[in-house]
């Protein structure tokens, strides 16, 4: 058993020391676009899953994006806070706000849970574009600067003026809360969380309270998308009401369940690839979206477990295959 | 230890309850029974939160519970097991009773998230205790199957093992022995004779009459949501209206 | 302020309210009869707009004639939905509402295709302004109120006398027991949803002279549903109507007493304050 996990660990080290060396194949300014949007979806879905591990689907991601873009361009601009305390403090009013509609919302089924988790969505974005004083209106605020330098003296001088450097800040970023969310499944939070999930009654009859933890749940889950958030508006310096409106919500969604919201790594799989898909599939033009969909509706009605699903599925059949020959030998 | 007082359960025009008195001493076995339908386990989901009373008042230990919710009232000691069963099908059997153990030490968010040494040491603390509980029951064996996959008498018991490890003083058993073959309703009742020897109160709801007799001390009858006698189970068994309740319906022999 | 305008912003509080009914009632039909979110609902309405848009400004069709066949063969599209995508997944809830968003996605991008991004849009004959003692009013809002009211009360008779209405009704109450009575849940899943996505597709005409036909007015139309139904509550039928009229109202006259913020504000805070007291909403019983 020893041996399984140390070699699990080096494959992700192995897999990390690879990310850091990325920017060194040269890889021009769109490419680095592109991972950093990847990285970024990543981050999304995974914390999409993590509200998902208590039954509850929240489709207000985006706007919870939303809320963490905008707080952190409030910090900087209105408030004069640096950058790195705006970015931690992004994904915290989005946070609260789960916190406080989670305790009604909690109450409602599974789908009920949905539909209401997209009317506040749409509140976010009306409330954005109404409240021109606050948001800047439908417009926006643009502007916003980048990350503060960082200066190391005889080490390190990174002034944010190349993409490179966005990349690898992205990549911290997604590296620690992946990191974050994977500790909290494994504790025994995440235990009582996935008992809630299989057997709500058999939870509240010994005591666990249920409805507490999953507000919590999805406050932590919607932490996350604050954060990316933050991080966006001072990379791309502008964020609107409505970049984030439903329809990339769905977005997000669709990585995670093709991913598989079955296991941690199902969303990040499923991030990754469809966030390179549309570039490779650059060749079906306007046709792509219905690639997209294709594939959704692909692993819905065959393979529920999505992408890691699929890997499973795959190695027990090769592994029978194996043993077929070894007992046929 | 438990006191019932006028209990009543409204459903529309519908009384599913009526008017129930109901006291329960420290350490005994209580067996609640009648015919189906006659509201034992609309009397438990009222004890025990998951119903909300339309009257009366339930008191545990001095402490007035009626109308709390289920978390509260099982964490106050007042645990119960279900009916239909109810576990985590996709844990293990070993997980059920970890997650169980939730009370006793309570470990705290970063304890468990950061794997500190004093979470680490409730942890082992745990996990011991899990297996303690899970040996007393008879389910040493299957520590790592997934719970879903267990046969039903095994179920059941590691739905009275989930039960236990979350530290009830006062033990509500809905139909335990319901499913289970002779073999396995003599290990179960052996197994409720020790968990009263451990000072347990058990409160058991149950249609195997054979086996009520024998562990209860005393004995309530409920049919369409009164109590229709109450008293040791000799007196139960000579009640003519329990025997024409009964008779009136499926008939179960004593 | 004049009691012409008031009067308009009635109507047209009407009018909406009219629109956000007819959605909510489909949405609320299938969520009641099958059980699941029809994310796509409002895909279902922007083709019932594109249908009349194609029969009547591209063919030249008389326009109810263009409202009936769009409505028809877009009811007929929510049975074919119905049979391949939803029935498969009648236990599964959860995994319906998702091929439902998956077919957001489809559908949206089908008629980007198929239509193009720029907004299209048409004269509808009904348009034109009413004068009545003193008092300008849009003739087609107007006729929206009428058709509402009309197929309201066509919907209402139909739950309340015919066998299939009442089998809805049962079923909207209590699934399983109704299964048990015998009702063929199969064929009134597919009669729920012919008639859901027949409202939205009405709906969808009836508002394609009013604004631009877009591939994506559908979201518009599935964020007013899903806040009618949250108000007048899940499953409920009343509920809907009730809802749909309070936010309609809302939309259309409060802007003209107060400001656009404070309306909005009401609108949104009514719900909200829902959410928070009585998430299930007025009629709800989930």
């Amino acid at each position: 058993m020893n041996n399984k996990i140390s070699f699990r660990l080096l494959g992700y080290g192995a897999l990390v020391l690879v990310l850091f060396l990325v920017p060194a194949f040269g890889f021009g300014p769109y490419a680095l676009h592109l991972f950093i949007t990847m990285a970024m979806n990543v981050i999304l879905a995974s914390s999409l899953r993590f509200i998902f591990l208590t039954g509850q689907m929240s489709l207000a991601h985006g706007a919870m994006m939303t809320i963490g873009a905008y707080t952190a361009a409030l910090l900087v601009l209105r408030f004069s806070f640096s950058s790195w305390l705006a970015l931690l403090f992004a994904g915290i009013p989005g946070a609260i706000l789960a916190l406080i509609a989670g305790f009604p919302f909690s109450r409602l089924k599974g789908m009920y849970f949905a539909m209401v988790t997209i009317f506040l969505a749409q509140m976010v974005t009306l409330i954005g574009a109404q409240w021109r004083g606050l948001t800047g209106g439908a417009v926006g605020i643009f502007n916003i600067p980048g990350p503060d330098p960082i200066e190391i003296p005889g080490i390190l001088k990174v002034d944010f003026s190349s993409k490179v450097d966005f990349y690898y800040l992205v990549l911290v970023i997604t590296l620690i809360s992946l990191l974050i969310l994977r500790a909290i499944e494994r504790s025994r939070v995440g235990l009582t969380l996935r008992g809630i999930q299989q057997s709500n009654s058999m939870a509240e009859s010994i005591g666990i309270d249920t409805t507490s933890y999953k507000v919590l749940a999805f406050a932590i889950g919607c932490f996350f998308p604050g954060l990316t958030g933050g991080f966006y508006c001072q990379y791309v310096s502008a964020i609107a009401p409505d970049t984030f409106a439903f329809l990339f919500t769905i977005y997000v969604l669709v990585y995670m369940v093709v991913g598989g919201a079955g296991k941690f790594m199902g969303p990040v799989l499923g991030a990754s690839i469809l966030t390179i898909l549309p570039e490779i599939a650059r060749p079906l033009r306007e046709f792509v979206p219905f690639l997209f969909a294709g594939i959704l509706m692909l692993v819905i009605f065959f393979f529920p477990d999505g992408m890691v699903g699929l890997w499973r599925r795959l190695r027990v059949m090769a592994i029978g295959l194996m043993g077929k020959r070894v007992s046929h030998a | 230890m438990l006191e019932i007082e006028g209990l009543t359960k409204q459903f529309g025009g519908l009384s599913a309850v009526t008017a129930l008195d109901l006291t329960i001493r420290a350490g005994d076995i209580v067996g609640l029974i009648g015919p189906n339908g006659a509201g034992k386990t609309t009397v438990f989901n009222l004890i025990t939160g998951f119903l909300r009373p339309t009257g009366g008042r339930v008191t545990f230990e001095g402490r007035v519970i009626t109308g709390k919710g289920p978390h509260d009232i099982a964490a106050r000691g007042l645990v119960r097991t279900f009916q239909v069963i109810n576990i985590c099908p996709e844990l293990t059997v070993l997980e059920n009773i970890v997650l169980s153990c939730h009370l006793r030490p309570r470990v705290g968010f970063f304890e468990t998230v950061l794997g500190t040494p004093s979470g680490r040491r409730k942890d082992k603390a745990i996990l011991d205790r899990s297996h303690a509980i899970l040996e007393f029951v008879g389910l040493q064996n299957m520590v790592g199957l997934t719970a879903g996959r267990l046969a039903h008498g095994h179920k059941r018991i590691l739905g009275i093992a989930v039960a236990l490890a979350a530290d009830p003083k006062l033990l509500m058993l809905d139909e335990p022995l319901s499913g289970m073959n002779a073999q396995e309703v003599n290990e179960t009742m052996a197994l409720i004779r020790r968990l009263r020897e451990k000072g347990l109160t058990v409160l058991l709801i149950e249609h195997n009459m054979r086996a009520t007799m024998i562990l209860c001390q005393r004995i309530a009858v409920l049919n369409f949501g009164r109590k229709i006698a109450e008293g040791s189970p000799e007196e139960i068994k000579g009640n003519n209206e329990v025997i024409q309740a009964y008779l009136g319906t499926d008939g179960y022999a004593a | 302020m004049s009691g012409s305008a008031l009067a308009q912003s009635i109507i047209n509080g009407l009018a909406s309210g009219g629109i956000y009914i007819l959605v909510a009632l489909g949405l609320t039909l299938v969520l009641s009869i099958m059980g699941i979110v029809q994310m796509s609902h409002g895909e279902i309405y922007m083709f019932g707009a594109y249908g009349v848009y194609f029969l009547f400004a591209s063919l030249g069709l008389n326009f109810v004639l263009a409202m009936i066949i769009s409505t028809l063969v877009v009811g007929g599209f929510g049975i074919v939905l119905e049979r391949f995508c939803f029935r498969p997944f009648r236990a599964e809830p959860d995994r319906a509402m998702i091929i439902a968003i998956g077919l957001i996605l489809v559908l949206q991008n089908i008629a980007l295709v198929v239509a193009g991004g720029t907004p299209r849009s048409y004269v509808s004959p009904f348009a034109g302004i009413l004068h009545f003692g003193g008092v300008s009013l849009s003739l087609e809002r107007l006729t929206i109120v009428i058709i509402g009211s009309g197929l309201l009360v066509a919907l209402y008779l139909f739950i309340r006398m015919t066998k299939t209405g009442q089998a809805m009704l049962s079923i909207s109450q209590d699934r399983e027991g109704a299964a048990l009575q015998g009702i063929d849940i199969n064929r009134i899943s597919a009669i729920a949803m012919f008639l859901g996505c027949g409202l939205a597709a009405i709906a969808g005409s009836l508002v394609g002279g009013l604004f631009g036909i877009t591939p994506t007015m559908g979201g518009f139309a599935l964020m007013k549903g899903i806040a009618v139904i949250i108000l007048g509550g899940l499953g409920s039928i009343p509920g809907a109507v009730v809802g749909g009229l309070i936010i309609g109202l809302i939309d259309g006259v409060m802007p003209v007493l107060t400001t656009a913020h404070i309306a909005g504000a009401t609108g949104f805070g009514v719900i909200i304050l829902i959410l928070l007291f009585r998430p299930q909403g007025i009629w709800g019983h989930e």
